[in-house]
Order: structure tokens, then C-alpha cells, then sequence
């Protein structure tokens, strides 16, 4: 599985910030006991100051085969996120959501200016020329998170010894899940925990459809 | 029904065949068309039902797109997204318009309205339809009729807003009015009208509903939608049916200019059958009128044609054997002259008033001729005579063969001189000799006249008056006799006549002179012949010709003849009893020989006055016995059964054969004088004489020559075997006591 370039920071800056320092590794079942993948396992501490994103702190939500990639994003409040276009053809990426609104009118190649994701929730990224291109970004105020793989297993390393409560979230998850509380200490937290959600369903890219027109 | 004519007949079973038939098809088209306007009925509501069907989802498809697209205007989405209600509810009227929806709803994910263009509903409100969004959740979209809260009734289509995901729904409802149903209408065929199942009213219609409950004019089809409502489809019936009724319409036109035309034409065919027909028939009257002389018209090849034809056969066969009847009825054969009968037509056909003449011409010494040169030659020689007589006919006349040599003429309009004239011209055409096998045959004749009307009514009273002049003429020698010179005094002296002979008989003015017969062979008078003579008191002595053939004519004789019988057979007694051995001759008429006493009556004188039947001898002329040759044989047979000598008198005038007197119980010719009076100056009369003798011998008869006048006639009838003479130069007629005494004075010479 790919390693997210903001987890390995928050893993960097935790190692960096305090000596004591473990993992929390989780498995994310849905009730029926499969795995979920591309959910965000977010771990925000209870007490004590929350590490601000650096500055410059960036991501990257490439467009690739007329696809946004990733399909789920999580990111730090205040992370600038780039939406290069490696396609041939243009995109026209925007979001309606309340968090953030923006809009990147026909373009190709990388933008100007990267979005930067300045308020905490959720953000629906879609494409307003390809109507089945999808992305959702999760912006938090913690450096403390990590996505499932396709196994629904997730580690978010380097978090500094204390009391956190850990949430779940999914784009299509059914419901909200109530969000726990764990202890970090020296030793790796293992939690396996449940969550009602629909896996991605890919769209059809309706404008490959020959009969269409 | 009780047809009149043929005609008729023929075009009432034409045309009522036809009617009948176009009767059968008419109803067969009617009750068809009525199963065809059935069947294509639900057909079209069928087809209409689908169509409307297929439009309504096609109308909804479009819709939906329509709503789809909208929703993924990016402006559109934008604005949604903003949940600035004002904006919201501008840019849905904005986009509403855009693709004519009359309504349009925008509700949140949570099934509230964020705003509508329907005035009535508020921002936050449910949405009033949550059974569509429950179709759209499942189905990403949804569609139905559903009537709003102002009671219209719209076309409503549910579809997402997606940014990407949804982010609300949006409702957009396109009226259905009547005019919506007026274009369904349009395209299905169909009348179109929106119910709610249960309720009255109607919520769009393509037109008044007021055909909708009555069920005879209209069909219907009833097409459910959602939400409780249903299509009315309504097809007027009369549509359908109007091609048929047209068709019906135009066959019943058809129909009747058939009939028209088969009338007309059987009335034609009918009466080109009937013509003939009635052709036939009138010619077949005509026929039974017994006009066969009008043809047929020409008969054509048809059946009708053939009876024609055979018709015509017909009419040419009755015509020639009616002609041939004719002939034998009015034609004589041997010489093809009118006959008797045709004679007495003709006279029939007289102008009355106009006067005419009847002439009689006979040849003389016919029979002689006859036998003694046979019948062909005696054939040929009437044809001979016919052939000579009839160019001498003249317009309006006749000439007729009545029987054996006996011709007639008649002639219209001609007065005695006219008639003497032409009786002489017949003469002198009789004059010229005729030749016969290149024998010369001189032919003399008699013609005896009768005058119409002055000698009679009738033509065969004229006829037997011309008879009886024409034996006066042969008497006399004259040639030519008119009926009014012999029996023939005008009728008042002819009735004064009458009266005379009864008074005579009555007063005994009759008597009788008796002439001596010679036998030639041994020169004694033998028998004498008992001859009438009357003395009238007033005008003297009667010569017999003049009073009896009247008698004969009048049938007095009847009374006469016994008489002389019995006078006869008197006298015969006396001379039989003073030993005289004398037969005596009576003659008799064709009356008394037809008398069925005549036999008995002869018997009983014979017996009462004691004479041998031998001494009777009865003399009858040839005419005489052709009126009735059966009755006259059979009492000829009786008479000869007593034993009487029974003589045939004048023989030769007329035309019997010796063949057939010989089957008679005859003992006797008597040959007329007129052939004697010739003998000695024709050799060719001589031969036939010496001919008729020697026939007669052969036939047993004995010959008696009349009207021997001279010794050298005399002399010649001894030579040539003739048995027994009569005439004057023998003996006259005398008295009983004259004869007496003739008889002791006569001296036979045997040398003469």
C-alpha cells in the first residue's frame, strides 16, 4: 500500500516532538466482518495542544484516466492540496462543500495555486466536465491519522504517549460511529473496530458510453 | 303469383334471382362489415392504448432527461448549493422555464423542501409526494401523475442533484391539461381523457366528455396510470364504421343499377324470346285461319330460331297437302279443271244481280270412243278436249270437267246472245280434228245453256237445266239448246205444268204409243217399246222432251212412271193372252230406280195381271244409274231376280264402260241414235259401232240400234251382226190397236 507522505510527516514531526512514541494500528471491519478500505482512522488528542500543520504542508489529489487519485483523502487543517492533471484532456474540479468551496476551471497540467484546506470537515471534489469523477478530502485538526488499505487495516505511527479519542470515518459510511478512546503509550495500540459503510462503487464513465450519443 | 306473360315471367325470375343473390351479399357485407368495425374497434383501441402507453413513457424518458440535464447545470448545482433560498427559488423558476416545467421542487436529502415554485408550499415543508422519493432513493430516479394541491394534475419527475454526490432532489411537474390530452389525442387517434378511478370529474380531456358514459356511439379502453388514475381512450364507433357505410353505400348503389340493368336487360332478352314467340303464335293463327300463303319471318340460329324453322316447315307442309287437298277436292286430275265442286263455288261467288250463263258442253258418242279404243285413248282424248276448251275461257270465267265427257263453262255477266256466241265458238274449237296416235278423231258436240238467274236460282238447278238442254240440242241435232227452250217455260207455266200432269193423269190424257223393235236376225218384231205421249186438251200434243225431263226434275215422274207400268204390263197381259209373243219396254228414271218399292211394285203387276216376267223389259239410261251406282245395282238385282230383261237406254251419251255394266244384271244396249245416224257417213263412227257390237256380244249382251231411219243403215247393222233395230224407218210409235194391225200388215224382209 502506498504511505502517505502527510502520515510519514506526522510520524517524523511525533519522533521528533516526543520520546515516548507508539503506533496505533487498526483494523476496520464492517459488521459482517469483511474489510473496509479507504476509511480514515483519526486520532485527536483529549488534552494538550494539537500540533498545527506545518507550513507548507502539502497533498496531492492527481487526476489520472479521468479519475481522481486518491479517491479519499485525509489532510491536516491548513494543507495546501495540488490537483495535477495528468490527463490529455482538461478537468474542471470544484466543491460545493461547506469547509471549503473552490472551483479550478478548465485547466491542464498543475494549477497555479494548490487549494489549501483551511477548516476542518468534509469536502466533496468533483469534476463538472466528467460527472462520475469523485474525491473526498477529510480535513482534521490532528497530524494523527491514517487510511485503511484494501486489507481495512490502518497504522497511524508516532503518536505520542497520552489519552486520544480515535474516530472512523468513511465517505459512504451509513452512519456517524461513536468515536473511542484509547491510551498511547510505549507499546503499538491494536484495535479492530466496526464500520457500516459501502465500499466504493467505481462510477461508469458515462462519456466512453458509445450508445450515449 | 300468377305471372301474365313470358315475358314477364322471364324478368321477374331474373331480376328476383339477382335481388336475391345482392340480397345475400348485402347482408353477408353488412354483417361482415359489422364484425370487421367490431374487430377493428378494439384493433385501433389496442393500438391506440399502445401508442399512448409507449408515448407516456417516451414523454416521461424526455422528461426525465430533461430533468437529469438540468440538474447537472453546474450553475444550477452551484446555486443549490449555496441554500440561499432566494436564490434557490429564482434559479429553479429560471430552470424551470428552461425546459417548461410547470412546477418545480428542490427537497433535501432529509425529505424537506428547500424551496418550491408552488405558492402554496413552504421552504422546509415535507415533500408532498415522499412515496416518488422513496422510488427515487432505490431507483436514482422516479416519475408519476399526481394531482397538486391547487387540483391540477401534473406529470411529476424525481431526479438527484449530484456534487458529486447528492446533495438534494429536485421535482419539476409538466402540466397535464387538455391540451396535453389534445396532442395524445392527436397521436394516438384516440379521444383522451384523465380520471381518478372512482370520481366524476375529468382532469384532462382532449375533448367534452359527453361521449364518455354513452357506450353505443363510443369504444373505450381504460389505460391505468399511477396514483389512482387511469386514461380514458375513446374511439367514436361511427369512425370506424364510416368506410363501410360508405362501402355499404356505394354496394347498395351498385346493387340497384344491377338490378336496374338486369331488368332492363331481361326485359330485353325476354322480349327478343317473346317476339319470335308471339310471332309464332300469330303466324299459327293465321295458319288455323287458313292463311298459309305469309311466310315466317327468316328464323335466326337459336333454339327459338329452330322451332322457327320448323314452324315454317310446318306451315309448308299444311300449305302444300291443303293445296293438294284442294286439288283433289276442286281439281279434276285427268284434265286439271276446276271440278264439279269448284264449279259450284265459283257460281257461289257470282256479283248477285249480275247475270251469267251456264254452258254444258258433251262431246258426242264419248262412251263409243271409249270402248272401243280404251280407256287411255278416251283419257287423252278429254285432255285433248280440255286443252282446246280452256283458252277459250274468259276473264271472270270458268270452264270445269263435271264428270266424264261432261264440261261446263260460266260465265259472268253474259246475257243469251253473248252466250250463243261463245256456245258457237266452242263448236267450232271442237270442229278442228284431234289427233291421237296419228289417228284423226272428228269430235262433234252439244252445248246446253242455262241463263242465271232467269232459269234458275242456283247452280245446280242451272246445271241440270244446261244438262237437260244439252240433251235437246243432241235430239234435235242443233248443237246448241237453251234451257229455256226445253223443259224450261218460264217458272209460272213450269208450276201450271205441274197442275197440268196431275190433272192429265187424273183425266187420262196420258197414253202410250208403242214402237216396234225388229230382230235383225230372224226379221220378227219382238218387243215393242211403250213411249208417254200427252193430248193436251188445249195446246194439243206435248213432245215428251218438253214435259219429262220437268217431270223427272220435279220428281212427278214418280207418279207417272207407275202408271206406265201399269199400263205397260196391262197392255203385255193382253197381248200375251191373245198369243202374241211381244216383250214390252218401260223406261225408267234415275227417281224411280232409286224407288225401294220398285221391286215389289213390278212383282205385284206382273203376278195380277198373270205376265211372265220375260215379257217386261225396263229401260234405264246411263245417268241414271251413276246417281247412286250401289242402290241402283242392288235393285237392278232384284229386278232382274223376277226375271225381267233389263236394258241400258241411249247408251253411248254418257260415260259408263261397258266394263262396269257388265257387272250389272243388264241383258241389253240400246246404243244412242246419234251413232247410227252417222254410221253410214263415217267410217271411223262405223268402226267404232261394229266395235261396241262386237264387245257387247263378248260381254253377252244383246245390241238394239235406235233411230234407224233408212234401209242402208239397216242393212249395215244386219251386216254387221246388230241384234235388234228400232227407229222409224222400221215402225213408228203407234197405239196399242195401231200396232195390231202394223203387226198383221208387216211382211219381214229379210232382204233389206
Amino acid at each position: 500500500m502506498p504511505s502517505s507522505s502527510p502520515a510519514l510527516l506526522a510520524l517524523l514531526l511525533a519522533a521528533a516532538a516526543s520520546v515516548s512514541a507508539a503506533p496505533v494500528e487498526v483494523l476496520v471491519q464492517t459488521p459482517a466482518g469483511g474489510p473496509v478500505a479507504d476509511a480514515a482512522v483519526i486520532v485527536e488528542p483529549l488534552a494538550g495542544p494539537v500540533p498545527h500543520a506545518r507550513a507548507g504542508a502539502h497533498a496531492a489529489i492527481e487526476q489520472r484516466g479521468r479519475e481522481f487519485m486518491p479517491w479519499m483523502t485525509v489532510v491536516q487543517t491548513g494543507t495546501s492540496v495540488d490537483f495535477p492533471n495528468n490527463d490529455t484532456i482538461r478537468h474542471h474540479v470544484y466543491s460545493f462543500s461547506e469547509p471549503k468551496r473552490f472551483e479550478i476551471k478548465l485547466y491542464a497540467g498543475k494549477p497555479g495555486k494548490p487549494i489549501v484546506f483551511d477548516r476542518p470537515g468534509q469536502v466533496d471534489i468533483g469534476c463538472n466536465i466528467h460527472d462520475w469523477m469523485e474525491a473526498h478530502v477529510l480535513v482534521v485538526d490532528t497530524p494523527y491519522f491514517a487510511r485503511t488499505g484494501a486489507d481495512g487495516r490502518a497504522t497511524v505511527a508516532g503518536v505520542p504517549a497520552g489519552r486520544y479519542r480515535l474516530r472512523l470515518w468513511h465517505p459512504r459510511q451509513k452512519a456517524q460511529v461513536a468515536p473511542d478512546e484509547i491510551d498511547v503509550d510505549d507499546a503499538p495500540v491494536r484495535l479492530t473496530l466496526a464500520l457500516d459503510a459501502k465500499p466504493r462503487e467505481p462510477r461508469p464513465h458515462t462519456e466512453d458510453d458509445p450508445d450515449r450519443y | 303469383m300468377s305471372s301474365r306473360s313470358l315475358r314477364h315471367r322471364i324478368a321477374i325470375v331474373f331480376v328476383g334471382l339477382l335481388v336475391l343473390v345482392m340480397g345475400f351479399v348485402l347482408a353477408l357485407v353488412h354483417s361482415s362489415s359489422a364484425r370487421i368495425v367490431e374487430r377493428e374497434t378494439q384493433r385501433e383501441l389496442a393500438v391506440g392504448a399502445k401508442v399512448f402507453q409507449r408515448l407516456l413513457e417516451q414523454n416521461q424518458r424526455q422528461l426525465e432527461t430533461a430533468a437529469a440535464v438540468l440538474s447537472a447545470d453546474f450553475a444550477f448545482r452551484e446555486a443549490i448549493a449555496t441554500q440561499d433560498q432566494p436564490t434557490v427559488r429564482s434559479v429553479i423558476r429560471n430552470h424551470g422555464q428552461r425546459i417548461h416545467a410547470q412546477v418545480m421542487m428542490v427537497t433535501g436529502i432529509d425529505g424537506r423542501m428547500i424551496a418550491t415554485t408552488q405558492r402554496a408550499a413552504a421552504a422546509g415543508d415535507p415533500f408532498p409526494f415522499p412515496d416518488l422519493l422513496a422510488q427515487a432513493e432505490a431507483a436514482g430516479r422516479s416519475a408519476g401523475f399526481r394531482q397538486m394541491k391547487n387540483g391540477q394534475l401534473y406529470q411529476v419527475v424525481l431526479v438527484p442533484i449530484m456534487a458529486p454526490t447528492r446533495i438534494a432532489w429536485v421535482a419539476m411537474g409538466f402540466h397535464v391539461d387538455d391540451r396535453w390530452a389534445s396532442d395524445m389525442a392527436d397521436v394516438t387517434g384516440l379521444g383522451v381523457h384523465i380520471v381518478r378511478a372512482g370520481t366524476p370529474g375529468l382532469l384532462a380531456s382532449s375533448a367534452q366528455r359527453a361521449a364518455l358514459e354513452g357506450g353505443a356511439r363510443y369504444a373505450h379502453v381504460d389505460v391505468p396510470l399511477d396514483g389512482g388514475l387511469q386514461a380514458v381512450l375513446q374511439l367514436p364507433v361511427a369512425q370506424v364504421q364510416a368506410p363501410f357505410e360508405q362501402l355499404q353505400g356505394r354496394l347498395l348503389g351498385v346493387i340497384g343499377a344491377a338490378v336496374l340493368v338486369f331488368a332492363l336487360g331481361s326485359v330485353m332478352l325476354a322480349g327478343r324470346i317473346v317476339q319470335p314467340l308471339n310471332e309464332l303464335s300469330a303466324a299459327a293463327r293465321r295458319i288455323a285461319l287458313g292463311d298459309y300463303a305469309q311466310p315466317l319471318p327468316p328464323a335466326k340460329g337459336d333454339e327459338i330460331g329452330q322451332l322457327a324453322a320448323s314452324f315454317e316447315q310446318m306451315r309448308n307442309g299444311i300449305a302444300s297437302r291443303e293445296e293438294r287437298i284442294g286439288r283433289l277436292a276442286y281439281v279434276d286430275e285427268l284434265t286439271d279443271l276446276p271440278n264439279r265442286t269448284r264449279f259450284l263455288e265459283a257460281f257461289g261467288r257470282l256479283t248477285p244481280g249480275g247475270g251469267g250463263a251456264v254452258l254444258v258442253v258433251n262431246v258426242d258418242r264419248f262412251a263409243l270412243i271409249n270402248n272401243a279404243l280404251g280407256h287411255l285413248v278416251g283419257d287423252r282424248l278429254l285432255r285433248a278436249v280440255a286443252g282446246q276448251l280452256a283458252p277459250l275461257v274468259p276473264p271472270g270465267g270458268m270452264l270445269a270437267r263435271l264428270w266424264g265427257d261432261q264440261f261446263a263453262f260460266l260465265l259472268e255477266r253474259a246475257d243469251a246472245d253473248a252466250a250463243r256466241t261463245f256456245a258457237d265458238a266452242v263448236l267450232a274449237a271442237l270442229r278442228d280434228p284431234v289427233t291421237l296416235d296419228g289417228q284423226r278423231l272428228d269430235i262433234e258436240a252439244g252445248v246446253g245453256i242455262a241463263l242465271y238467274p232467269d232459269d234458275g236460282p242456283d247452280a245446280s238447278t242451272l246445271l241440270r237445266r244446261a244438262e237437260l238442254a244439252l240433251a235437246a240440242a243432241k235430239r234435235r241435232h242443233s248443237g246448241v239448246a237453251f234451257a229455256s227452250e226445253t223443259g224450261a217455260e218460264p217458272a209460272h207455266e213450269q208450276l201450271s205444268l205441274i197442275g197440268d200432269m196431275r190433272r192429265a193423269l187424273a183425266a187420262g190424257e196420258f197414253t202410250l204409243a208403242y214402237q216396234p223393235k225388229l230382230a235383225l236376225g230372224s226379221g220378227r218384231i219382238v218387243a215393242v217399246e211403250a213411249l208417254l205421249r200427252w193430248q193436251h186438251p188445249e195446246r194439243g200434243s206435248i213432245a215428251p222432251a218438253r214435259f219429262i225431263p220437268f217431270a223427272e226434275q220435279t220428281g212427278f215422274i214418280r207418279e207417272i212412271t207407275p202408271w206406265v207400268l201399269d199400263m205397260a204390263v196391262r197392255q203385255a197381259a193382253v197381248w200375251h193372252a191373245a198369243g202374241l209373243d211381244i216383250a214390252v219396254s218401260a223406261n225408267l228414271s234415275t227417281l224411280d230406280l232409286l224407288d225401294p218399292y220398285l221391286g215389289r211394285r213390278v212383282r205385284g203387276l206382273l203376278e195380277r195381271h198373270a205376265v211372265p216376267a220375260r215379257r217386261l223389259c225396263l229401260e234405264i239410261t246411263e245417268s241414271a244409274l251413276m246417281d247412286d251406282p250401289t242402290l241402283a245395282q242392288a235393285h237392278l238385282d232384284e229386278l232382274a231376280g223376277l226375271g225381267i230383261k233389263l236394258s241400258i237406254d241411249d247408251y253411248g251419251v254418257g260415260q259408263a264402260s261397258l266394263a262396269y255394266l257388265k257387272s250389272l244384271p243388264v241383258d241389253e244396249l240400246k246404243l244412242d241414235r246419234s251413232f247410227i245416224t252417222a254410221i253410214t257417213e263415217s267410217p271411223r263412227n262405223a268402226a267404232i259401232v261394229e266395235s261396241t257390237i262386237m264387245l257387247s256380244h263378248a260381254l253377252g249382251l244383246t245390241v238394239v240400234a235406235e233411230g234407224v231411219e233408212t234401209q242402208a243403215e239397216l242393212r249395215w247393222l244386219r251386216a254387221h251382226g246388230c241384234d235388234i233395230a228400232q227407229g222409224y224407218g222400221i215402225g213408228r210409235p203407234m197405239t196399242a190397236a195401231q200396232l195390231q194391225d202394223w203387226l198383221a200388215a208387216f211382211v219381214p224382209d229379210m232382204t233389206v
